[in-house]
């Protein structure tokens, strides 16, 4: 069998994700050798755009010239796979989404500068812009999950990530439970794989690896307000990292009128 | 059964002997709670350990484990380097969870993983004075009559120590001058009195009589709606008790490499992927449903196959769930209580 060729991409984000591949040093040569890498900046030269079996694209979308690149890619690239939190939900810079405050931010910041080179716009995941088949969350990414994953695509298999929540690998280490020590933990609500980094260093999870596959923030929320945190708190603390996929949870959760009613109990709560 | 004493000023220096048998483990402080650890400094040892956050079947299951290597056409059970474990510390109703899991294990369809972690792990037990978490009592757990090498019972200044295996035997045996053979009446005066005094510390007492019935009678209440509502799916509940026994199965491959790993770790039925089956259907979509599921395994289904609750009381749900559903408050509230 022939080998696929592998692009790796960074779109706007830290690139930490990307140096988390770097950062796999004992696997480097295997991760190198295993494809045929036509393009990752931030390791190699001679890249070259062309057909490709695997993208995988590191950071969130804000640019219009970032838009019309994946207009591009994806016509020319077998699976695209969101690597990291930024491109899979937004990451941190998609905090404020759908507030509709993007320009007055960017004025604020900038003043009243016109665009000249690249429009900007707020913060947006790569699937807002073009399918995405693959995601492979986290803030950064976890090395050895990437190994995994990156193996199993290498033999066309799809993705497995974790969904269950932070929780479960919390309880293998051993943590207490913060939430039982009211801190205001979002481990249940948050897709683990990360064992438990946070928590393990007496940090409260703080949901860099987006939604559990059955995030429960109804009770999330019922339970947080029952410890003495405010609505405003907890979303703001939901919108760091979850930006766009817990909002757009909520959005499905509040939808119902009984839901709605919840929503202006747990305001004025 | 033999039944020896031990001086309580001599535990530590018979631990230290049995660290020619394994590496021993016992309970240790960390922060607010307890967890079974490497006894590296004996002064570790903390005996007055109500529960530790896992139970001891961290021992016998671990969390996630390498169940084999596999290279080309080959492959490797990892069973051969295991090193043998002392853990000291149980109490009887952590012993009654083992027993289950060696149910779960070992009779019908034999594990080689669980056996042979199992058969290189030694028991050692210890009696305990409830909290106002533990219930053991009303699973009939408060005191285990087998499935240890050894049990402890604290006596102040010396422990009665049974003799529950041909390994606990052979344990003893390692330095059996620092036992005491000769039992005398004021002894079995004194642990009976013991027993006396401490079957009546129990605060949480559960009438858990003929609750398959009750989970039958239950099996549509709209609780299980509440619960789901309720429920945040964390699978914490499944973790720490000690006679969950489910696991997920995965092959770790390595990129450019044709050798790997399979590995087995810890999963819940709280899950939601727990019961999806290809296809896409999923036996057990909805959060009441799987809740239910938990509880009616516990309470009603282990009862029936195996005459006896897989609930022994040890209070880690009602210490470790966020939204307070436990063992105490489900049995509650099915039995109309609030």
């Amino acid at each position: 069998m022939s080998k696929l060729k592998v692009a790796f991409y960074n779109l706007s984000g830290c690139s930490g994700c990307l140096l988390s591949i770097i950062n796999c040093e004992d696997s480097l040569l295997d991760i190198f050798n295993a494809a045929n890498v036509v393009s990752f900046l931030m390791a190699q030269s001679n890249n070259r755009e062309e057909e490709q079996d695997l993208a995988f694209l590191d950071g969130s979308v804000t640019t219009d010239e970032q838009e019309e690149f994946l207009l591009h890619l994806r016509p020319r690239t077998k699976k695209v796979v969101a690597l990291g939190t930024c491109a899979c939900y937004g990451g941190v810079q998609a905090m404020e989404n759908a507030k509709g405050t993007f320009e007055r931010r960017f004025e604020k910041v900038y003043g009243k500068t016109p665009f000249t080179i690249v429009k900007a716009f707020e913060s947006k995941p790569v699937d807002a812009v073009i399918p995405v088949d693959y995601y492979i969350p986290g803030c950064p990414i976890d090395g050895d999950l990437f190994l995994y994953n990156y193996a199993r695509l290498l033999k066309e298999l799809p993705v497995d990530m974790p969904k269950t929540p932070v929780c479960r690998e919390c309880k293998w280490q051993e943590n207490e439970c913060l939430l039982l020590k009211n801190q205001l933990c979002l481990g249940p609500v948050t897709a683990g794989g990360c064992k438990a980094r946070c928590p393990s260093h007496n940090l409260p999870c703080i949901g860099c690896f987006g939604p559990a596959d059955e995030a429960n923030l109804t009770s999330e929320f019922n339970l947080l307000k029952e410890k003495g945190y405010n609505f405003a708190e907890i979303e703001r603390k939901l919108r760091l990292f979850g930006g766009t996929k817990f909002i757009n949870s909520f959005r499905e959760l509040w939808k119902s009128p009984a839901a709605k009613n919840q929503k202006t109990q747990l305001r004025k709560g | 059964m033999k039944v020896l004493k031990l001086k309580k000023q001599y535990l530590k220096d018979y631990l230290h002997v049995l660290r020619s048998w394994g590496e021993v483990y016992g309970p240790v402080k960390q922060e607010d709670k307890y967890v079974y650890d490497l006894l590296d400094d004996l002064d570790k040892l903390d005996t007055r350990m109500l529960r530790t956050i896992l139970p001891a079947k961290k021992f016998l299951v671990p969390p996630r484990f390498t169940t084999f290597t596999f290279k080309d056409h080959t492959y490797e059970p990892e069973l051969n380097n295991l090193p043998n474990r002392v853990v000291f510390g149980v109490h009887p109703c952590e012993i009654h969870g083992i027993v289950i899991l060696d149910k779960f294990f070992l009779e019908r369809f034999p594990d080689p993983y669980y056996a042979e972690r199992r058969r290189r792990t030694a028991i050692l037990g210890l009696s305990c004075v409830p909290d106002d978490k533990c219930f053991a009592k009303s699973t009939n757990t408060h005191f285990a009559e087998f499935g240890f090498d050894l049990a402890f019972n604290d006596l102040d200044d010396f422990f009665l120590v049974w003799v529950g295996s041909s390994l606990g035997d052979d344990l003893i045996r390692l330095k059996l001058e620092l036992f005491d053979e000769e039992i005398k009446q004021s002894d079995l005066q004194k642990y009976m009195e013991w027993r006396a005094w401490r079957d009546a510390q129990y605060k949480l007492n559960l009438d858990l009589t003929a609750m398959p019935d009750i989970m039958e009678l239950n099996y549509e209440s709209p609780l299980w709606e509440k619960l789901g509502e309720k429920c945040l799916a964390c699978g914490a509940c499944s973790m720490v008790c000690p006679t969950c026994p489910c696991y997920n199965v995965i092959d770790q491959i390595r990129p450019n490499k044709t050798e790997g790993k399979r590995e087995r770790l810890w999963d819940s039925c709280m899950y939601k992927q727990f019961a999806l089956v290809a296809g896409g259907h999923n036996f057990r979509e909805k959060r009441s449903q799987r809740v239910r599921l938990w509880y009616t395994h516990k309470l009603k289904a282990f009862i029936t196959e195996f005459g006896k609750a897989a609930c022994v009381g040890c209070g880690r749900c009602i210490d470790t769930c966020p939204v307070e559903i436990n063992v105490k408050t489900v049995v509650s509230e099915l039995k109309g209580g609030k």
